[in-house]
């Protein structure tokens, strides 16, 4: 009986790391390119030159700043 | 119409253009101060300051004046001449463009007043961006320069919306 157990555990501890190299194997990356969804346009998010969507009410690709007509929005 | 009211009116309307013209009159003879325009009137109103006028620019009759930006890196200066005739205009025009040194330069077409063109390129060493308006509306000549960082040069419309103000002076004061 004692080498029934025995021979139980033994085959539950090798069953049990085959089993944990299969799920560590599967953590890993098998391809860089992560998966997107198809047929949906990219998500733009339009910012100024600051990496915000404006200053002083300057729309995106424009910041406030002391140019040519004074203080104004500009073109980035 | 009261005849006496016509009468009133005529004579107010008269005195009125006695009044304007002994203005303009009234001013230093050959002062043509009056011709230039300010361009804050194109900026947000406080952006430069005028320099001393100077009179009869390169002996011809007029005036000039050199606006500095308050960062001290942009200078408009701006030149009226006021001469006998359209011709003399074309011949002082053609006399400052080639009095002028502007490198790399790009001439184009410029939608003010008669025969206006836009020279943009860099100063000869190449530190500042530069860019001259030239036109003549009558007998008058018109000369603005846009000196700046060679990084920014001064943007076209800016360039044309002071140059059509600056015509519509030129046309207000001297009625051509």
């Amino acid at each position: 009986m004692r080498r029934i157990v025995m021979g139980l555990a033994a085959a539950g501890v090798i069953a049990g790391s085959l089993t944990g190299v299969q799920t560590a194997n599967a953590a890993q990356p098998s391809n860089a390119t992560p998966s997107t969804p198809h047929n949906s346009p990219p998500i733009i998010t339009a910012l100024d030159c600051y990496g915000t969507t404006g200053n002083m009410g300057c729309g995106p690709g424009f910041f406030w700043r002391d140019g040519w007509r004074g203080w104004a929005c500009y073109p980035c | 119409m009261n005849p006496r009211l016509l009468g009133g009116l005529t004579a107010a309307l008269f005195s009125a253009g006695l009044t304007l013209g002994a203005g303009l009159a009234a001013a230093q003879p050959n002062d043509y101060t009056a011709l230039i325009i300010d361009p804050n009137v194109v900026t947000d109103s406080q952006a430069y300051t005028a320099g001393t006028p100077t009179l009869n620019p390169g002996g011809q009759p007029g005036a000039t004046t050199v606006f500095t930006h308050r960062d001290g890196g942009r200078t408009i200066t701006d030149t009226v001449w006021v001469l006998a005739d359209p011709a003399a205009a074309s011949s002082a025009i053609n006399q400052a463009q080639g009095s002028t040194a502007i490198a790399n330069q790009k001439l184009a077409s410029a939608a003010v007043g008669s025969g206006g063109q836009l020279i943009t390129g860099t100063s000869p060493d190449g530190t500042q961006s530069l860019s001259v308006l030239y036109f003549t509306e009558g007998n008058a000549a018109s000369a603005i320069q846009f000196a700046g960082p060679a990084a920014d040069p001064v943007p076209s419309d800016l360039v044309i919306e002071m140059g059509q103000k600056q015509d519509a002076l030129i046309k207000s004061q001297l009625g051509t």
